[in-house]
C-alpha cells in the first residue's frame, strides 16, 4: 500500500486510472472556455490579463485538482466516519480557501469570502456526507472557515508578494489534495467501486466553476479598495 | 498506460501554453495597482498634508485633525507595511491601496465631526477630526 503502488495505479484500469484524464478534461474545458470568452468579450476589457489572468489561471488549476478528488470520492460513495470527516474537512477547506483567495485578490475580502463559502460549503457538505451527518457538518464548517481565511489572506498580502503567495498556496493545496487521493486509495483497497461518473461530470463542473469565477472577477461586485 | 501518458503530456502542454499566454501577457504590463493616484490635485500647495507612520503596531499619529472644506492629502511613510497600506475612511467613501510612500489619498472633508480611519481589515485604526 505504498505511494509507489498508488502512482502505479494511476496507470491502471481501476478508479485511480481515470484521475489523470479528469485533470486533462477539466483543464481543457476551462482553458477552451477562457479562450472563447477572451476572443468574444474579455479582450475588450481594459487590462484583463494583467488584472485577472494570474488569479484566473491558478483558480482553473485549483478546480481541476478539486474535481479530481471529488470524482475519486464519488466513485466509492461510502466511507467510515474517520475517513469521511477528513474528506469533508479537506474538500471543504481547500475548495473554500482557494476560490476565496483568488477572488479575494481581485474583488476584495468580503466578496472573496462569499464566493469561497458558496464553493467550499457546497463541495464540503456534498463530499462529507459520504460518511453521514458528521462528515457533512465537518465539510460545511471547513468550507465556511476556509473561505474566510482565503479572502482574508489575499487582502493581508495585498502589499506583500501576493502573487508569490498564490503560487505557494496553490502548491501546498495541491499536495494536500493529492494526499487525500492517496488516503482514499489506501482506504478503499477492500471496497468495490459503487459509482461511475462519466466525463460530462468533469466538463459540467469545470465549465460552471470557470464561468462563474470569470463573471465574478470581471463583472461581479467588489469592495471599495478595488474600484 | 499509453493513454495516461497521453493525458499526462496533454496536461503539461495545456498548462504550459495557457500559462505562457496568460502569465506572459500579464508580466509585460506593470503589475502595480493603478488605483492609488490622486484625482484633481491642484499642485498649488493648497492642501493639508498628513503623513502617517507606524508606532506600537498602529498608525501614528493616531488622531489627526483637519479643517473642513480644505483638501487633505494623506501619505503613508515607508514604515507602514502589509495590509496597513490599504487605507480606508468609510465615512468619506475612501478605500485605496497605497503601495509606496509617494502615493497618497486626496479628498475634501465636507462635514465636521469625528470619523474613524482604518486599514482595510480594521487592524490599524485612528481618528480623523474635521473642525
Amino acid at each position: 500500500m505504498s505511494v509507489k503502488n498508488f502512482v502505479k495505479s494511476l496507470s491502471g484500469n481501476e478508479v485511480e486510472g481515470e484521475l489523470v484524464k479528469t485533470i486533462f478534461v477539466s483543464l481543457a474545458t476551462s482553458f477552451i472556455l477562457i479562450g472563447i470568452l477572451y476572443f468574444l468579450r474579455l479582450r475588450y476589457i481594459e487590462n484583463f490579463i494583467p488584472k485577472y489572468g494570474f488569479y484566473l489561471f491558478f483558480a482553473v488549476l485549483s478546480y481541476s485538482l478539486i474535481l479530481l478528488s471529488i470524482k475519486h470520492i464519488r466513485a466509492y460513495k461510502e466511507f467510515p466516519c474517520m475517513s469521511g470527516m477528513m474528506i469533508g474537512m479537506t474538500i471543504g477547506m481547500i475548495s473554500g480557501f482557494l476560490p476565496g483567495f483568488f477572488v479575494g485578490a481581485t474583488n476584495g475580502m468580503f466578496w472573496g469570502s462569499v464566493f469561497g463559502m458558496a464553493v467550499g460549503i457546497t463541495f464540503g457538505t456534498w463530499n462529507g456526507k459520504c460518511c453521514g451527518i458528521m462528515g457533512a457538518m465537518e465539510g460545511m464548517m471547513a468550507g465556511f472557515m476556509g473561505a474566510l481565511m482565503g479572502g482574508m489572506t489575499s487582502i493581508m498580502m495585498l502589499n506583500d508578494n501576493l502573487k508569490l503567495a498564490g503560487v505557494i498556496i496553490f502548491m501546498v493545496s495541491s499536495v494536500i489534495l493529492l494526499g487525500l487521493n492517496y488516503m482514499i486509495y489506501t482506504e478503499t483497497r477492500e471496497m468495490e467501486r459503487k459509482h461511475k461518473d462519466d466525463e460530462f461530470f468533469t466538463i459540467f463542473w469545470s465549465f460552471l466553476l470557470t464561468a462563474v469565477t470569470i463573471f465574478f472577477m470581471v463583472f461581479g461586485p467588489r469592495s471599495l479598495l478595488f474600484q | 498506460m499509453a493513454k495516461n501518458v497521453f493525458y499526462f503530456f496533454g496536461i503539461l502542454v495545456l498548462v504550459a501554453v495557457a500559462g505562457f499566454f496568460i502569465l506572459g501577457a500579464g508580466a509585460e504590463t506593470s503589475q502595480k495597482n493603478s488605483g492609488t493616484q490622486n484625482s484633481g490635485a491642484s499642485g498649488s500647495g493648497d492642501f493639508q498634508k498628513v503623513t502617517l507612520s507606524i508606532k506600537n503596531y498602529n498608525y501614528y499619529p493616531n488622531t489627526v485633525t483637519v479643517k473642513e472644506g480644505q483638501p487633505v492629502r494623506i501619505y503613508l511613510d515607508a514604515t507602514v507595511s502589509g495590509c496597513l497600506r490599504s487605507f480606508t475612511i468609510k465615512d468619506f467613501g475612501i478605500a485605496k491601496n497605497l503601495p509606496t510612500p509617494n502615493d497618497y489619498i486626496e479628498f475634501t472633508p465636507d462635514k465636521k465631526g469625528t470619523f474613524r480611519f482604518a486599514c482595510s481589515m480594521g487592524m490599524g485604526y485612528g481618528t480623523l477630526i474635521v473642525e
